[in-house]
């Protein structure tokens, strides 16, 4: 299916996004909900899509072109994301790279791009993000996994918790406490670019109920010997540096939604269109169509506003953090808003297989809790853009 | 080797066109794509350049108001340049007169071989090619579905009804390409970044040395008089299964001689 009723002039920033968009729409859709649902059942990995992505070179839109990126920026990456969930394929990969890529473009050594970041962009290493952990969610303050100091390295201990894809990565890049604790009593944190196979790492996955072709792992690391090479930046500096990756991650987390979202309106459309249960399509009865035409207003408005997050934060704009939470807090919401309506127009058939809707629920509700929850974004906004006393 | 592609961009088939009442023609001025069936001589034509090591594919296009967006996804998917044909005066062109601005423009290109779509998908006039041949004195070839050099010539698949013929043709030459023989290639986000920075060379009618009463309406020597609707599609025959149907349809399908 050629996406074409979602009208994209409202939100396009470039005038070479059309151009973007229909490319990888075409690339994307020789695959489709089909094949994407196949990989999904069969517990296998979208190989095939990922290698035609990165042969267009989309996959590296947003690594720049000295390291084998194609030079732009997170505006070319959603539209690569948002395109690519649209034709029925959410790859949440494609968010890992959205933190990865940027922490090492902003922050790596020389060394560190020229080792990871063409691979990356050729689709050809795969990196891991971990900071997650079992005590420590959303308070990334009370990470406990531990760098300490050995030789001119470190070894790294601890555990890491909703870990995507570390069964596919070459390696992860990991959040951890290293140096003493400041006169509060918090630690500084710094970030460390581990081989998934280095010894001292065991992983085990989490069952999950999200329909998708990455697994989520616990990740143990058992004094993992660390040379001074794996540190990204500065140390102790890597609350600051994380931030280079987790709004860029907002913003891909959103463009997921919204293509969901689209793929959704527009199955449910068409359906709508052909469905005739009495004299006219069940499109012509406004039950059917008012709920449909606000929820795609509700979809176009995050799609807007997350345009305008990636382009304010590849601006490098102070605001890009608050713009990129809202976008992301609205594509959640309504898309799930947006993928109800189209599984309920649906009728029966909104809950088969066939039509590739209800299996998509719970990708989409995936980010109505991660990369960081909705009740946080609220935190946020109430206390950074309205003033209001900090609630915990 | 050098190729030049002739290219129309065309309004989105996906988008209802409208016909204006007054001029009986299609509506233009919207924005206008690449028009599928030339996305094929563009993918040949690249191929052609890839196998020979060495040249370039050029664009010419004629289309209203500079319009360049068509030509945007041909130049993102590897062509190196495009002229374009854009001007006031050439509203109401026909097909010669297209035929006779497209090859002025292609003359001075020196290219060793001109690629074009064997009809256009609004138009469909499907005779543009043929004419640019005879305008530049050039041997043409129809229908290809394939195309391969063979030092100062070509040797052309040409399709027909029961298959297809082997043709071969010295060059420089006209060829017209079938829709759907080559998988055109999705531009890729290099292909796209850099057509940005691509030439486009924009020419008016004078430019080419035409003067108004030769272009446009004033110089076509066609006129559409009348515009009428395809007749409805016939209902079809339905059989209604009392348990012998099927031999009603493989009678059926044995008088279209299928089986």
């Amino acid at each position: 299916m050629a996406a074409t009723m979602f009208s994209s002039s409202l939100v396009d920033t470039a005038d070479h996004h059309p151009e973007l968009r229909s490319s990888v729409a075409g690339v994307a859709g020789k695959f489709g909900r089909k094949y994407f649902q196949d990989v999904v059942k069969r517990d296998a990995k979208p190989t095939e899509l990922w290698e035609a992505l990165a042969e267009s070179g989309f996959l590296g839109v947003h690594i720049p072109t000295e390291y084998g990126g194609g030079g732009g920026g997170m505006g070319d990456y959603n539209i690569v994301i948002e395109e690519t969930a649209a034709q029925g394929c959410p790859v949440l990969s494609l968010v890992i790279g959205s933190i990865t890529a940027p922490i090492i473009t902003h922050h790596g050594s020389e060394d560190m791009k020229d080792k990871w970041l063409p691979g990356i962009a050729a689709g050809n290493l795969r990196m891991s993000f971990a900071i997650t952990e079992p005590d420590a969610g959303t308070n990334t303050h009370r990470i406990t996994t531990t760098a300490k100091p050995n030789g001119d390295g470190w070894l790294l201990s601890g555990t890491k918790y909703y870990t995507s894809g570390v069964d596919e990565a070459d390696s992860i890049l990991v959040v951890a406490r290293s140096g003493e604790a400041d006169a509060s009593g918090r630690h500084q944190l710094s970030l460390f670019i581990v081989a998934a196979d280095a010894p001292g790492i065991t992983c085990q996955d989490i069952p999950c109920v999200v329909q998708a072709a990455e697994k989520q792992f616990t990740v143990f690391f058992d004094d993992v010997e660390l040379g001074p090479e794996a540190l990204i930046g500065v140390e102790g500096n890597g609350l600051r540096q994380v931030f280079a990756g987790l709004n860029p991650e907002r913003i891909a987390a959103a463009a997921i939604n919204n293509g969901i979202a689209r793929y959704g309106l527009e199955t449910a459309s068409q359906y709508a269109q052909d469905r005739v249960v009495w004299n006219n399509p069940i499109g012509a009865h406004q039950g059917v169509a008012h709920p449909l035409a606000a929820a795609y207003i509700g979809v176009q408005q995050a799609r807007l506003m997350n345009a305008r997050a990636a382009e304010l934060y590849d601006a490098g704009s102070e605001e890009a953090g608050e713009v990129a939470n809202m976008a992301k807090f609205a594509a959640a919401d309504s898309s799930l808003v947006a993928l109800d309506q189209s599984i309920q127009t649906l009728g029966g058939n909104g809950l088969a297989l066939e039509y590739g809707l209800a299996d998509l629920w719970f990708v989409a509700r995936l980010h109505k809790t991660a990369p960081v929850s909705r009740e946080m974004i609220l935190n946020f906004v109430a206390q950074h853009s309205l003033g209001l006393p900090k609630s915990y | 080797m050098k190729v030049v592609v002739c290219v129309k961009q065309i309004p989105d088939p996906a988008d209802p066109g409208a016909l204006d009442p007054e001029t009986r023609t299609l509506k233009r001025d919207v924005k206008l794509i690449l028009d599928e069936s030339d996305s094929y001589g563009v993918e040949m034509a690249l191929q052609l350049v890839d196998a020979a090591g060495e040249g370039e594919v050029i664009l010419v296009s004629m289309a209203p108001n500079g319009e360049r967006s068509g030509l945007a996804t041909a130049l993102a998917m590897g062509a190196a340049s495009a002229i374009l044909i854009s001007d006031p005066e050439l509203v109401g062109s026909d097909a010669l007169t297209t035929a006779k601005l497209l090859a002025t423009a292609v003359k001075d290109q020196g290219a060793d071989l001109i690629i074009a779509g064997s009809e256009s998908s609004d138009g469909y006039t499907g005779v543009v090619p043929e004419q640019i041949a005879g305008v530049l004195d050039l041997p043409s070839v129809t229908a290809a579905k394939s195309i391969e050099v063979d030092g100062s010539s070509i040797k052309v698949q040409r399709q027909t009804d029961g298959g297809y013929d082997d043709v071969t043709c010295p060059l420089p030459a006209v060829v017209s390409v079938t829709a759907g023989v080559v998988e055109p290639r999705y531009p890729s986000f290099k292909g796209i970044m850099a057509a940005k920075n691509k030439p486009v060379e924009e020419k008016s009618a004078a430019d080419l040395g035409f003067d108004a009463s030769q272009v446009g309406w004033a110089g076509a020597g066609q006129e559409i008089i009348e515009v009428t609707d395809a007749p409805k599609r016939q209902a079809g025959e339905v059989i209604e299964d009392d348990g012998e149907a099927f031999t009603k349809i493989v009678a059926y399908l044995e008088n279209m001689k299928v089986i």
